[in-house]
């Protein structure tokens, strides 16, 4: 549906794309400070210890060294969900967990440093698995968490939050069952979000203008302002926290947990009396960082010949490493997401929250929602062959539509106010050719010689989209010059430039008068920060109403300039008329004259709308190596109206990589599981797509507007990563014949499905398996 | 990474003379891709305390045939190996490895030499110091193999002993099918050993204070086929999990000559000398060519999750030779 809109649905310039094609984007690295220390982290080599002493002197008396913290040195900071994880503690409960902070001249200096404290441990046993951290017996992580199972729930989320799904009766839905299915199935080979730049951060502690003690950071995130309220209840109230967003090198959610190398910086500083640059290495930030979730399902799903999915029951573990900070939210969002994927009258899923001596799994693409699902798909596949059911049929039945519902992260039950989103699904499989590709279960669509061809699909939604809250001013400055006031950090999708679009439209000027401020946080109101896709209905949200508040307050000063009510007046390009009388124009500038407009918009949560993907996959499987290549994807999706083009293009084809579809493919980190290191913390070994690579992707893109803001949109970016893992596992079974049910699917599995390696000599594998509980 | 000296050396006696100087504290380094890496993440038991660069020493880059052998300078680069037309005519299996190796920008500045004398992937091995600490293991002649008991996906699958890291060079892969030796000079004069002999499950063969000079491969026997052909998963950057080399000659429609290495399946490169056996006087055909593939991997003991490797062999010796 074409809307007659100046720059919406267009492609426009990104504001930032001339700074980054010329290397003029100035990222953290690139920020230049006086007087600049180095601060780099001592690590463990345990899994999990007792420190018994710790010996700096020797580090002290390097050259160039100018602080070395330990625990003893430094304020009990604690953060995470329950708050008992210690920034340094007495015990270490990964491979890689902070020691001590080392700060010093330069990087090498520090470095040098850091290999010169010596430490005394205590080792304790250690535990890796998730299954075997609740074992009686079993290593103990914290006091606070007997068994190392963690409560649910997020206060972040409200007073509520969802804890589990349970509706209606699940004996009763599996009785009326035609199939019922019982099955296990893990999404538990830890990718890692990934994003290109490593976490790095600067921090300056020093007197603010008032002599309140003031720490300022220099972030590469995607949240500014939450940064600064997570920065804020760890470091206390007697303290002004500012936060300097600036363009950020991806984060795909993972960099919200940065208050550990955020709170090194400004220790390390408030030590020094300097600015300190903490920057974490590839390795460091692939060993050390931030993990995607494990998720394990132990489930029964009753199903009905014509699809109709009659009860789901049973187990959802979660694995989060060496504590949480999100995972009791993705938990919570990732239950809600499973009900908008699947409409079912009878749930009882029950999650259950596991630490483990490894680096922290936290937020990535698909927040909750893609670990669930990527468990559960599998196991409904069985169900579906059974029955002779096509995949696509059985997600269009069940994908959410008018008149249902669900529970949403709050427990809170919401009436779905959205579209269907079939015609979307059909035409996408159409584009694929899913009718002509599609043999039935276990079946290839093509053989040649050891080549096998097979397809996949798999959907995701998400009602996200309209989470929590953002908050926004558009000032129009006496000269006419507008700026847009958020806290709305640069972190690779063009939103920024997105912001300034819709002022543009709403204010009707060239896009070239409307300029955002620093995501500072001193400058701007409150911003959560784009995540779940809500960056189209929720920030834009926010920039829109701010529009057309000052739009409002401009026509208020105007009216009595042209003799008629505010409500009658319209505007473009710095003019203002009476819609009655347009040829009678007044100039902005005289309405501006020794003025500041300034309009503010502000969105309350609205978690009663969902967006959708469907990704169909086709892969090639050789049934003599075992290698897979995926050929092509395509990806359906409706987005209400079109707002950034080539945005949007990218968001999509960002379905790959970061812990999304090559999750299922090859993206996986390797834990020894006998000493706890990652073994794979490097991009060799640690197997990322290069873009030399690339499938063939296609998108296809509906506009069906969407009861959202003033242009219908919403947002699906995040969700981009999330429907592919299941699919190409579905579609590796079909090529080869076999079921797979592990991810990634690399050449051993295959050969394995197909009986060409058998388990002896792969003992350790077998048992790993049966403990998985791969198969049915 | 920690200071060092560096030096340029403009001769090979000169940077001899400074390996020997150093006692063993001082390495040798040509296009960096390998050295650099494990400088980066202190892996190395013995941090150099000096970086001698070698490719300042002038005309060792030559690709050349001399009467009956073809020689190849240490410091040629793996670029010029892929790009050059007499390899491309005579020694193609030379030219498909070169430009099997990493990508373009590896490619321009990584040396043959560098190539034969890099340091395995190991993941124990290559564990990041800053990361916890590296791990001492068998290779760094102190600790276990890690790998028996371990993450062992890549590991050798024949031939390991002590340590089960796998010889990671596709060039040495060719050069072993080829019959190529190593000219090596330290300050006691030179020596040759056969490519295929450099290897062992602790380390290459060179001594502290030798250098590669320079790698010859006798004129290859008539008008054959060569192929090379190697299995990782993603196509570029990555190292061969397992590669296989054939140089085969065929008169009056039977095998007379073949020769096969696999790659990444043991130390060093491995001759599939059963399976050669197994095609000589013989008709090619498929059968032919798995039952070579079978011969190929007889004897291999994988380690607990490396068994599918021995599966990888048999589909890219069958492929290579049955094609």
């Amino acid at each position: 549906m074409a809307q007659p809109y100046r720059y919406i649905g267009k492609a426009t310039p990104r504001k930032d794309g001339l700074d980054i094609v010329t290397g003029e984007s100035r990222f953290v690295d690139d920020l230049k400070f006086e007087r600049l220390l180095h601060g780099v982290v001592v690590r463990s080599p345990h899994a999990h210890a007792m420190i018994k002493s710790i010996d700096s002197a020797g580090a002290k008396g390097l050259e160039g060294v100018r602080a070395v913290l330990t625990r003893e040195d430094i304020p009990d900071f604690k953060y995470g969900n329950p708050r008992v994880f210690r920034l340094l503690d007495r015990k270490v409960r990964y491979v890689g967990d902070a020691v001590a902070l080392i700060a010093a001249e330069s990087e090498q200096i520090a470095r040098e440093a850091a290999g010169l404290v010596a430490i005394d441990y205590h080792v304790l046993p250690a535990v890796f698995d998730d299954y075997e951290a609740m074992e009686p017996g079993a290593p103990q992580l914290y006091e606070e968490f007997p068994g190392n199972v963690l409560p649910l729930g997020d206060p972040f989320l409200g007073q509520k939050s969802m804890v589990e799904i349970r509706t209606g009766d699940v004996a009763d839905g599996l009785s009326e069952a035609d199939v019922i299915i019982a099955g296990k199935c893990g999404y538990d080979n830890l990718p890692n979000p990934m994003p290109m730049e490593s976490p790095r951060v600067v921090a300056s502690w020093g007197r603010g203008v008032e002599g309140r003690d003031c720490v300022t950071f220099w972030i590469s995130n995607q949240a500014p302002y939450l940064m600064k309220v997570i920065l804020g209840a760890i470091l206390g109230a007697n303290l002004d926290v500012r936060v300097f967003g600036g363009p950020c090198g991806g984060s795909f959610g993972s960099k919200l947990m940065s208050w550990q190398p955020m709170c090194y910086a400004a220790l390390l500083s408030k030590n020094t009396g300097r600015p300190v640059k903490v920057v974490y290495s590839k390795e460091e930030h692939l060993g050390s960082f931030v993990l995607r979730p494990s998720s394990r399902l132990d489930i029964k799903v009753g199903m009905k010949k014509d699809g109709t999915v009659t009860a789901i029951a049973g187990d959802w573990l979660i694995g989060t490493g060496c504590y949480s900070q999100t995972t009791q939210a993705q938990v919570a969002v990732g239950c809600g997401e499973a009900m908008i994927a699947l409409r079912c009258k009878n749930w009882s899923v029950k999650p259950k929250i596991v630490c483990t001596n490894r680096t922290a799994s936290g937020i990535a693409r698909g927040f909750g929602g893609q670990e669930l699902k990527c468990a559960l798909f599998p196991i409904l596949s069985r169900g579906m062959e059974k029955l002779q059911i096509d995949p696509l049929d059985f997600m269009k039945k069940n994908f959410i539509k008018p008149g249902d519902g669900y529970l949403w992260r709050d427990a809170q039950w919401y009436d779905y106010r959205g579209i269907s989103f079939t015609a979307m699904m059909d035409r996408g499989a159409e584009v694929f050719g899913w009718k002509q590709k599609w043999k039935g279960w276990l079946t290839p669509t093509s053989v040649e010689g050891a080549k096998r061809i097979g397809i996949g699909v798999g959907v995701h939604g998400n009602a996200d989209v309209g989470e929590d809250v953002s908050e926004a001013y558009v000032r129009i400055d006496s000269n006419g010059s507008i700026v847009v006031h958020s806290c709305l950090q640069e972190h690779g999708t063009g939103q920024r430039s997105n912001g300034a679009k819709v002022v543009a439209e709403v204010l009707q000027t060239p896009l070239e008068w409307v300029s955002m401020t620093p995501a500072d946080t001193m400058v701007n109101p409150f911003e959560f920060g784009p995540f779940g896709s809500r960056g189209t209905y929720v920030i834009l949200g926010a920039i829109i109403r701010a529009a057309e508040d000052a739009r409002s307050k401009l026509f208020e000063v105007a009216a009595p300039m042209l003799g008629c009510a505010a409500s009658e007046l319209d505007t473009a390009d710095g003019y203002i008329w009476a819609k009655s009388a347009p040829k009678r124009r007044v100039r902005w500038q005289r309405a501006l004259f020794q003025r500041t407009i300034l309009g503010y918009g502000r969105f309350e949560p609205d978690y009663s709308l969902s967006n959708c993907l469907m990704s169909f996959v086709e892969v090639e499987v050789d049934t003599e190596t075992g290698n897979l290549v995926l050929q092509r994807v395509v990806n359906a999706t409706d987005v209400g109206q079109i707002i950034d083009p080539q945005g949007l293009a990218g968001q999509l084809c960002g379905c790959l990589g970061t812990a999304g579809i090559d999750s299922a493919i090859f993206e996986e980190t390797i834990l020894d599981s006998s000493t706890g290191r990652i073994l794979n913390a490097n991009m060799i070994d640690y197997k990322w797509r290069t873009s030399s690579e690339m499938p063939t992707i296609d998108n296809v893109v509906f506009q069906t507007p969407m009861p959202t803001h003033r242009f219908h949109a919403i947002g699906v970016g995040e969700i981009a990563t999330a429907p592919g893992p299941s699919a190409v596992l579905m579609a590796a079974s079909n090529a080869i014949g076999a079921w797979l049910d592990s991810y990634p699917v690399t050449p051993c599995k295959v050969l394995r499905a197909l009986g060409k390696v058998g388990n002896a000599g792969n003992k350790q594998r077998a048992h790993t398996a049966r403990k998985r509980g791969a198969g049915d | 990474m920690k200071t060092f000296d560096h030096y340029d050396a403009h001769s090979l006696d000169e940077a001899l003379g400074l390996l020997a100087n150093r006692c063993g504290k001082a390495r040798i380094n040509a296009g960096g891709t390998d050295l650099l890496g494990l400088l980066k993440d202190g892996v190395l038991p013995r941090y150099p305390e000096l970086i001698v660069n070698i490719k300042t020493i002038p005309g060792l880059g030559y690709i050349e045939e001399d009467g009956e052998r073809l020689r190849i300078g240490a410091l040629a680069r793996l670029c010029e190996l892929a790009g050059s037309k007499l390899l491309r005519e005579r020694y193609a299996v030379l030219c498909e490895a070169a430009g099997a190796v990493a990508g373009p920008q590896i490619r321009n500045v990584a040396t043959v030499g560098g190539n034969l004398c890099q340091d395995v992937r190991c993941w124990y091995y290559r564990y990041p110091a800053h990361l916890g600490g590296t791990m001492e293991c068998a290779r760094k002649g102190r600790g276990p193999c890690f790998a028996i008991k371990g993450d062992n996906r890549y590991h050798a699958i024949l031939g390991g002993r002590k340590c089960f890291a796998v010889c990671p060079s596709d060039l040495a892969v060719a050069f072993a099918a080829l019959g190529g030796q190593m000219t090596i000079v330290s300050p006691r004069g030179e020596r040759k050993i056969a490519v295929g002999d450099f290897y062992s499950p602790l380390g290459n063969g060179l001594a502290d204070d030798e250098i590669v000079k320079e790698i010859d491969v006798a004129k290859a026997f008539g008008p054959g086929r060569q192929r090379f052909l190697k299995f990782t998963v993603r196509k570029p950057i990555d190292f061969a999990i397992v590669s296989v080399a054939a140089v085969t000659e065929e008169k009056n429609g039977v095998f007379a000559n073949a020769r096969i290495a696999i790659g990444g399946v043991a130390p060093g490169p491995f001759r599939a000398e059963k399976a050669e056996e197994k095609l000589i006087g013989k008709k090619p055909s498929e059968a032919l060519a798995a039952e070579a593939a079978e011969a190929a991997v007889e004897g291999a003991r994988p380690l607990s999750k490396n068994g599918w490797k021995i599966e990888v062999a048999k589909a890219l010796i069958t492929r290579v030779i049955g094609s």
